[in-house]
């Protein structure tokens, strides 16, 4: 753990807590969907930060290697792919706004009133704990473990769906309609 | 400083939501699909960072919250490369990815 400072601690996790509120408010706002996905490569680097700040140094990792580095530039693929710099999006109609508003707003409401009603049983109170060591070693030999608390099938079952992803759409995006018949 | 200040589970726990809000604001307000995917994105994010922060505060010394963000993570990129390879077929059929027009299953 880097930080063994409460007030540090604290001051980080409001900045971090604000930057990422504002760039997702920015992402879900902007009208251009280029600028879109630059805020959402914002909003996921902060996540790493939080990552960081709860005491896992290899999640942060993954997150900037996984999130930033790849589904962002496919993101930044498929606008361009798609021409979607052309599609303006234009305005969305005040009452759909207002929905969209009016279902957010409820979920987070109801949300937090269901936290300050449950008891959370916390461990583990205010500071983060230098306890975890290494925790990447404990990562790796439990997605590995054949035991009955390993998570050796699940982490078979989630290659074999990247390389059924791979795959797949390999295959959707290489269709094309001019030369086949089949769907219009 | 206030220990009300200090950032507990609860302040955690809503910071996630308040993102994954906005992640569901977006889903329902844009109308370019590949704009509608960055919003699930968005919330598949807060759902990873809510695992870990449980992990921490609720099971610390344990990293069973920190396998599931990994297979939230795996399952997100995935889900992203079918969804762009989709957009991709749907363009070049119906020139257009606005999911306003996307109505050829009804009726």
């Amino acid at each position: 753990m880097l930080v063994g400072n409460e007030t540090l601690y604290t001051i980080l996790f409001y900045a971090l807590s604000l930057a990422a509120v504002l760039f997702a408010l920015l992402m879900v706002c902007t009208k251009k969907i280029l600028r879109s996905a630059a805020y959402l490569m914002a909003v996921l680097s902060v996540t790493a930060g939080y990552y960081m700040l709860l005491g896992q140094e290899f999640m942060a990792g993954v997150q900037i290697l996984v999130y930033v580095g790849g589904i962002v530039v496919l993101f930044i693929f498929a606008v361009m792919l798609t021409r979607s710099v052309e599609l303006d999006e234009d305005k969305p109609t005040l009452g759909r706004r207002l929905l969209a508003l009016l279902v957010s707003v409820l979920l987070f409401a109801f949300s937090v009133v269901m936290f300050s009603w449950s008891e959370l049983p916390v461990l583990l109170p205010g500071l983060p704990g230098s306890s975890s060591g290494s925790a990447v070693a404990e990562i790796g030999r439990r997605l590995l473990d054949t035991g009955p608390t390993g998570y050796v099938i699940p982490f078979e079952v989630v290659s074999l769906l990247l390389l059924a992803a791979l795959i797949g759409s390999i295959a959707v995006a290489k269709y094309d309609s001019s030369s086949g018949g089949g769907a219009r | 400083m206030s220990n009300l200040l200090v950032p507990g589970a609860f302040h955690w726990l809503v910071v996630s939501s308040l993102l994954f809000s906005i992640g569901v604001y977006g889903l329902l307000t844009r109308r370019n699909a590949v704009g509608v995917l960055m919003s699930v994105e968005l919330s598949l994010n807060s759902a990873a960072l809510n695992f870990v922060l449980l992990n921490r505060f609720f099971a610390p010394g344990k990293v069973d919250g920190a396998i599931m963000a990994l297979f939230i993570v795996t399952v997100a990129a995935a889900e992203a490369v079918v969804g762009m390879a989709i957009f991709v077929a749907l363009y070049r059929q119906r020139k257009s990815v606005d999911v306003n027009r996307m109505n050829m299953m009804s009726g």
